[in-house]
Protein backbone atom coordinates (compact mmCIF):
# COMPACT_ATOMS: atom_id res chain seq x y z
CA UNK A 1 0.00 0.00 0.00
CA UNK A 2 2.79 2.41 0.95
CA UNK A 3 4.68 2.21 -2.61
CA UNK A 4 0.88 2.57 -4.11
CA UNK A 5 -0.68 5.82 -2.23
CA UNK A 6 1.05 8.36 0.42
CA UNK A 7 -0.97 10.93 1.69
CA UNK A 8 1.35 13.46 3.78
CA UNK A 9 0.13 16.77 5.38
CA UNK A 10 2.57 19.55 4.36
CA UNK A 11 2.68 21.02 8.04
CA UNK A 12 3.73 24.79 9.24
CA UNK A 13 3.35 26.22 5.53
CA UNK A 14 2.43 29.80 5.24
CA UNK A 15 -0.52 30.49 2.58
CA UNK A 16 -1.90 33.72 1.51
CA UNK A 17 -4.78 34.65 -0.85
CA UNK A 18 -3.35 38.08 -3.24
CA UNK A 19 -6.32 39.09 -5.05
CA UNK A 20 -5.33 42.20 -7.44
CA UNK A 21 -6.85 45.76 -7.57
CA UNK A 22 -8.64 47.01 -10.41
CA UNK A 23 -6.53 47.63 -13.46
CA UNK A 24 -3.48 45.78 -11.73
CA UNK A 25 -1.97 43.21 -13.84
CA UNK A 26 -0.40 39.54 -13.31
CA UNK A 27 2.84 41.38 -14.58
CA UNK A 28 2.79 44.41 -12.34
CA UNK A 29 2.29 42.22 -9.26
CA UNK A 30 5.15 40.06 -10.43
CA UNK A 31 7.83 42.76 -10.47
CA UNK A 32 7.03 44.26 -7.12
CA UNK A 33 7.54 40.21 -5.76
CA UNK A 34 10.53 40.29 -8.33
CA UNK A 35 9.79 36.70 -9.64
CA UNK A 36 7.72 35.40 -12.41
CA UNK A 37 3.60 35.82 -11.77
CA UNK A 38 1.25 33.10 -13.53
CA UNK A 39 -1.38 34.89 -15.38
CA UNK A 40 -3.62 31.53 -15.82
CA UNK A 41 -3.76 28.11 -13.57
CA UNK A 42 -0.62 27.46 -13.62
CA UNK A 43 2.15 27.78 -10.49
CA UNK A 44 5.20 29.72 -10.38
CA UNK A 45 7.78 29.25 -8.48
CA UNK A 46 10.18 32.36 -6.72
CA UNK A 47 13.17 31.92 -4.13
CA UNK A 48 11.09 31.11 -1.14
CA UNK A 49 7.51 31.22 -2.20
CA UNK A 50 5.33 29.99 -4.86
CA UNK A 51 2.19 31.47 -6.47
CA UNK A 52 -0.78 29.38 -7.39
CA UNK A 53 -3.17 31.30 -10.17
CA UNK A 54 -6.89 30.51 -8.64
CA UNK A 55 -8.93 32.93 -10.92
CA UNK A 56 -8.69 36.20 -12.87
CA UNK A 57 -6.45 38.20 -10.73
CA UNK A 58 -6.22 35.86 -7.45
CA UNK A 59 -3.57 33.75 -6.69
CA UNK A 60 -2.92 31.53 -3.81
CA UNK A 61 0.69 32.36 -2.09
CA UNK A 62 2.33 29.45 -0.22
CA UNK A 63 6.03 29.29 1.58
CA UNK A 64 7.63 26.37 3.02
CA UNK A 65 9.16 27.77 5.91
CA UNK A 66 7.39 31.33 7.01
CA UNK A 67 8.64 33.87 9.12
CA UNK A 68 6.31 35.16 11.72
CA UNK A 69 6.23 38.32 9.58
CA UNK A 70 5.68 36.47 6.49
CA UNK A 71 1.99 37.58 5.22
CA UNK A 72 2.95 41.16 6.53
CA UNK A 73 6.14 41.49 4.47
CA UNK A 74 4.04 40.26 1.48
CA UNK A 75 1.19 42.96 2.20
CA UNK A 76 3.42 45.60 2.42
CA UNK A 77 5.41 44.42 -1.35
CA UNK A 78 1.89 44.39 -2.39
CA UNK A 79 0.80 47.70 -1.09
CA UNK A 80 -1.47 49.59 -3.43
CA UNK A 81 -1.25 46.56 -6.08
CA UNK A 82 -3.31 43.54 -4.50
CA UNK A 83 -5.22 42.65 -1.22
CA UNK A 84 -3.65 39.82 0.72
CA UNK A 85 -4.99 37.87 3.29
CA UNK A 86 -3.00 35.59 5.56
CA UNK A 87 -4.94 32.17 5.23
CA UNK A 88 -2.30 29.85 7.02
CA UNK A 89 -4.58 28.31 8.96
CA UNK A 90 -7.34 28.34 6.82
CA UNK A 91 -6.13 25.12 4.48
CA UNK A 92 -4.72 21.93 4.98
CA UNK A 93 -2.04 21.01 2.16
CA UNK A 94 -1.80 17.13 1.51
CA UNK A 95 1.00 15.83 -1.11
CA UNK A 96 -0.51 12.79 -2.65
CA UNK A 97 2.42 10.93 -3.94
CA UNK A 98 3.06 7.04 -4.74
CA UNK A 99 2.87 5.18 -7.95
CA UNK A 100 -0.81 5.22 -7.81
CA UNK A 101 -1.48 8.55 -7.16
CA UNK A 102 -2.75 9.97 -10.17
CA UNK A 103 -5.52 6.74 -10.58
CA UNK A 104 -6.44 7.10 -7.22
CA UNK A 105 -7.24 11.13 -7.70
CA UNK A 106 -9.13 10.53 -10.58
CA UNK A 107 -11.74 8.40 -8.77
CA UNK A 108 -12.56 11.98 -7.83
CA UNK A 109 -11.71 14.67 -10.08
CA UNK A 110 -13.73 15.27 -12.70
CA UNK A 111 -10.60 16.35 -14.74
CA UNK A 112 -8.46 14.60 -16.89
CA UNK A 113 -4.93 14.28 -15.20
CA UNK A 114 -2.96 12.59 -17.84
CA UNK A 115 0.59 14.68 -17.86
CA UNK A 116 0.02 15.27 -21.14
CA UNK A 117 -2.54 17.66 -19.96
CA UNK A 118 -1.95 18.38 -16.45
CA UNK A 119 1.63 18.73 -16.28
CA UNK A 120 3.79 19.72 -13.68
CA UNK A 121 3.03 23.05 -11.98
CA UNK A 122 -0.67 22.87 -13.49
CA UNK A 123 -3.58 24.47 -10.90
CA UNK A 124 -6.89 23.54 -10.51
CA UNK A 125 -9.60 24.70 -8.25
CA UNK A 126 -12.21 22.53 -8.15
CA UNK A 127 -14.48 19.62 -6.14
CA UNK A 128 -13.62 16.20 -4.99
CA UNK A 129 -16.42 14.16 -3.30
CA UNK A 130 -17.83 17.58 -2.89
CA UNK A 131 -15.53 18.79 -1.19
CA UNK A 132 -13.70 22.25 -2.43
CA UNK A 133 -9.91 22.01 -3.50
CA UNK A 134 -6.72 23.36 -4.88
CA UNK A 135 -4.98 20.94 -6.55
CA UNK A 136 -1.72 21.02 -8.46
CA UNK A 137 0.74 18.45 -10.27
CA UNK A 138 4.09 18.74 -8.41
CA UNK A 139 7.30 19.29 -10.00
CA UNK A 140 7.69 15.50 -9.55
CA UNK A 141 5.51 14.20 -12.13
CA UNK A 142 3.83 11.77 -9.80
CA UNK A 143 3.04 13.72 -6.75
CA UNK A 144 0.13 15.92 -6.31
CA UNK A 145 -0.86 18.78 -3.98
CA UNK A 146 -4.47 19.15 -2.60
CA UNK A 147 -5.55 22.48 -0.55
CA UNK A 148 -8.34 21.87 1.47
CA UNK A 149 -10.68 24.14 3.29
CA UNK A 150 -9.39 22.70 7.43
CA UNK A 151 -12.88 21.79 8.42
CA UNK A 152 -12.58 19.69 5.58
CA UNK A 153 -9.44 18.01 5.81
CA UNK A 154 -10.99 14.90 8.03
CA UNK A 155 -13.42 14.15 5.08
CA UNK A 156 -11.14 14.13 2.58
CA UNK A 157 -8.66 11.77 4.53
CA UNK A 158 -11.49 9.60 4.85
CA UNK A 159 -12.80 10.04 1.12
CA UNK A 160 -8.98 9.00 0.15
CA UNK A 161 -8.33 6.09 2.37
CA UNK A 162 -11.60 4.23 1.56
CA UNK A 163 -10.39 4.40 -2.13
CA UNK A 164 -7.30 3.49 -1.95
CA UNK A 165 -8.43 0.57 0.24
CA UNK A 166 -11.01 0.36 -2.75
CA UNK A 167 -8.67 0.06 -5.68
CA UNK A 168 -6.00 -1.84 -3.63
CA UNK A 169 -9.52 -5.10 -3.69
CA UNK A 170 -10.24 -3.93 -7.36
CA UNK B 1 -22.62 19.18 -19.61
CA UNK B 2 -19.62 21.02 -20.16
CA UNK B 3 -19.04 23.98 -20.09
CA UNK B 4 -15.96 26.03 -21.49
CA UNK B 5 -14.89 28.72 -18.63
CA UNK B 6 -12.16 30.76 -19.70
CA UNK B 7 -9.76 30.56 -17.00
CA UNK B 8 -10.25 27.02 -15.42
CA UNK B 9 -11.06 25.22 -19.58
CA UNK B 10 -14.31 22.63 -19.83
CA UNK B 11 -15.89 21.60 -16.33
CA UNK B 12 -18.69 20.11 -15.67
CA UNK B 13 -21.81 21.83 -14.83
CA UNK B 14 -22.26 20.62 -11.93
CA UNK B 15 -19.47 23.31 -10.20
CA UNK B 16 -22.02 26.37 -11.94
CA UNK B 17 -24.61 28.05 -10.71
CA UNK B 18 -27.11 29.33 -12.87
CA UNK B 19 -28.48 32.50 -13.02
CA UNK B 20 -30.30 32.63 -16.12
CA UNK B 21 -31.18 34.98 -18.96
CA UNK B 22 -28.37 37.68 -18.89
CA UNK B 23 -30.68 39.79 -20.66
CA UNK B 24 -31.52 42.07 -17.74
CA UNK B 25 -30.22 45.57 -17.34
CA UNK B 26 -29.79 47.05 -14.31
CA UNK B 27 -32.43 49.95 -13.82
CA UNK B 28 -30.84 53.61 -12.61
CA UNK B 29 -34.04 53.83 -9.98
CA UNK B 30 -36.19 51.47 -8.50
CA UNK B 31 -38.45 51.42 -11.42
CA UNK B 32 -38.63 48.02 -12.44
CA UNK B 33 -36.06 46.56 -9.78
CA UNK B 34 -38.13 43.65 -8.56
CA UNK B 35 -38.52 42.87 -12.67
CA UNK B 36 -34.89 42.62 -13.00
CA UNK B 37 -34.02 40.86 -10.15
CA UNK B 38 -37.14 38.11 -10.23
CA UNK B 39 -37.92 37.54 -13.73
CA UNK B 40 -35.75 35.69 -16.42
CA UNK B 41 -37.12 34.34 -19.67
CA UNK B 42 -36.87 31.02 -19.93
CA UNK B 43 -36.06 30.83 -23.79
CA UNK B 44 -35.99 27.18 -26.23
CA UNK B 45 -33.60 27.62 -28.09
CA UNK B 46 -30.55 29.89 -28.48
CA UNK B 47 -29.85 32.48 -25.52
CA UNK B 48 -27.43 34.30 -23.91
CA UNK B 49 -27.06 33.15 -20.05
CA UNK B 50 -25.42 34.05 -16.54
CA UNK B 51 -23.36 31.04 -14.93
CA UNK B 52 -21.37 31.29 -11.50
CA UNK B 53 -18.16 29.26 -11.95
CA UNK B 54 -18.85 28.52 -7.80
CA UNK B 55 -16.49 25.85 -7.48
CA UNK B 56 -14.02 27.13 -9.84
CA UNK B 57 -12.45 30.30 -10.08
CA UNK B 58 -15.83 31.61 -8.48
CA UNK B 59 -16.43 34.47 -11.32
CA UNK B 60 -19.66 34.74 -13.39
CA UNK B 61 -19.39 33.78 -17.19
CA UNK B 62 -21.89 35.08 -19.87
CA UNK B 63 -22.94 31.48 -22.01
CA UNK B 64 -24.24 31.44 -25.27
CA UNK B 65 -26.12 27.79 -25.11
CA UNK B 66 -29.05 26.80 -27.06
CA UNK B 67 -31.27 25.50 -24.33
CA UNK B 68 -33.08 23.07 -26.83
CA UNK B 69 -29.77 21.28 -27.78
CA UNK B 70 -27.17 22.16 -24.85
CA UNK B 71 -24.82 23.09 -27.28
CA UNK B 72 -22.29 25.93 -26.35
CA UNK B 73 -21.18 28.33 -29.00
CA UNK B 74 -19.30 30.41 -26.30
CA UNK B 75 -18.06 31.71 -23.17
CA UNK B 76 -16.35 34.38 -21.56
CA UNK B 77 -16.02 36.24 -18.44
CA UNK B 78 -18.59 38.53 -17.38
CA UNK B 79 -17.09 41.59 -15.91
CA UNK B 80 -16.45 44.33 -17.95
CA UNK B 81 -20.26 43.93 -19.48
CA UNK B 82 -22.65 40.85 -20.91
CA UNK B 83 -21.38 41.16 -24.39
ZN1 LIG C 1 -13.69 29.05 -13.89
Amino acid sequence: MADDFALVERSSLGLATVMARKDISAADIGRALGMPMPDGPFESTGVDMSLLGTGPGSWLALCEKPGEDWADGLAAKLDGLASLSDQSGAYVVFRLGGARARRLLQQGVALDLDPEVFPPHRVAVTMIAHIGVILWRCAARDAFDVAIFRSFATSFRQWATATAAHLIEA
Amino acid sequence: MRIPCPYCGERDAQEFVYRGDAAPVRPAGDDGFEDYVYLRDNIAGPMREHWYHAQGCRNWLTVDRDSCSHAISGARLARGGTA
